[in-house]
């Protein structure tokens, strides 16, 4: 059994102050834009609830609270933004609050609570070739299933060329704004 | 999404959430009645 050992060699801290960190959802919502939620990138796991703290859950929840040491469960976090970019599909790239039980790794953090604190729409093509240099959308395509995917006007076009079509495309910062207003969070301006 | 090993436990409770607080609610009381108008005094006797 390794945990118990692992769990006594880690330092313990306490605090007051929630850690803020870099993270990405992908984001859902009806044909016209409304209904917005931020869900985690992995999966369709369940949406993060706007103006509610989110709670990590975990599977194995019967057997053990979220996050566990020996687990990959609850809310994730990173310290910096490369990590980010091997994340599947991201939509929005953001700021989010960590607190409650939070385990802390080499690159990042996993939480018991979190709320998002500053997002971003990002392409996520732009965002995997070039980083966050010039990753602002310029349309975000509606797909089946109420999927949203951000898209700069070149990669909307090569997208389209194979096969990757928007049942409706809608303009981008009318989604940037209706996400902000949905969660009541400012715009991530600096990166 | 590797974050790499666990490095320290971090137990937090904020003094305050990093959430929106709530729009405050509209006030439930019903908005004060106008003013009944005020009887009008009859004219009292002019001087001719």
């Amino acid at each position: 059994m390794t945990s118990a050992p692992v769990a006594r060699e880690l330092e313990l801290a306490a605090s007051i102050e929630p850690i803020v960190a870099w993270r990405t959802w992908s984001l859902t919502g009806r044909s016209d834009g409304s209904s917005l939620l931020l869900r985690p990138v992995a999966g369709r796991s369940r949406p993060w609830r706007p103006m509610h703290p989110v709670e990590a859950g975990c599977k194995h929840t019967r057997l053990h609270a979220s996050p566990n040491l020996d687990c990959t469960c609850g809310l994730h976090g990173t310290h910096g933004l490369d990590i980010l970019r091997r994340t599947r599909c991201p939509a929005v790239l953001g700021r989010v609050a960590l607190w409650g039980r939070v385990i802390e790794h080499d690159h990042g953090y996993r939480a018991q609570f979190a709320y998002p604190q500053l997002v971003a729409l990002v392409c996520q093509f732009c965002f995997w070739q070039w980083g966050t240099h010039g990753v602002s959308p310029d349309v975000v395509g509606w797909f089946p299933r109420g999927e949203l995917v951000p898209l700069c006007w070149a990669h909307l076009e090569q997208a389209q060329r194979y096969g990757m079509e928007p049942r409706h495309v809608l303009g981008a910062d009318e989604i940037d704004l209706g996400l902000r207003e949905t969660y009541a969070v400012d715009p991530l301006i600096h990166w | 999404m590797d974050i790499g090993r666990p490095k320290r436990i971090i137990e937090i409770e904020p003094t305050s959430l990093p959430i929106p607080a709530p729009d405050l609610p509209m006030p439930l009381t019903d908005p004060a009645p106008e003013p009944a108008p005020q009887p009008r005094t009859p004219a009292g006797p002019v001087d001719p």
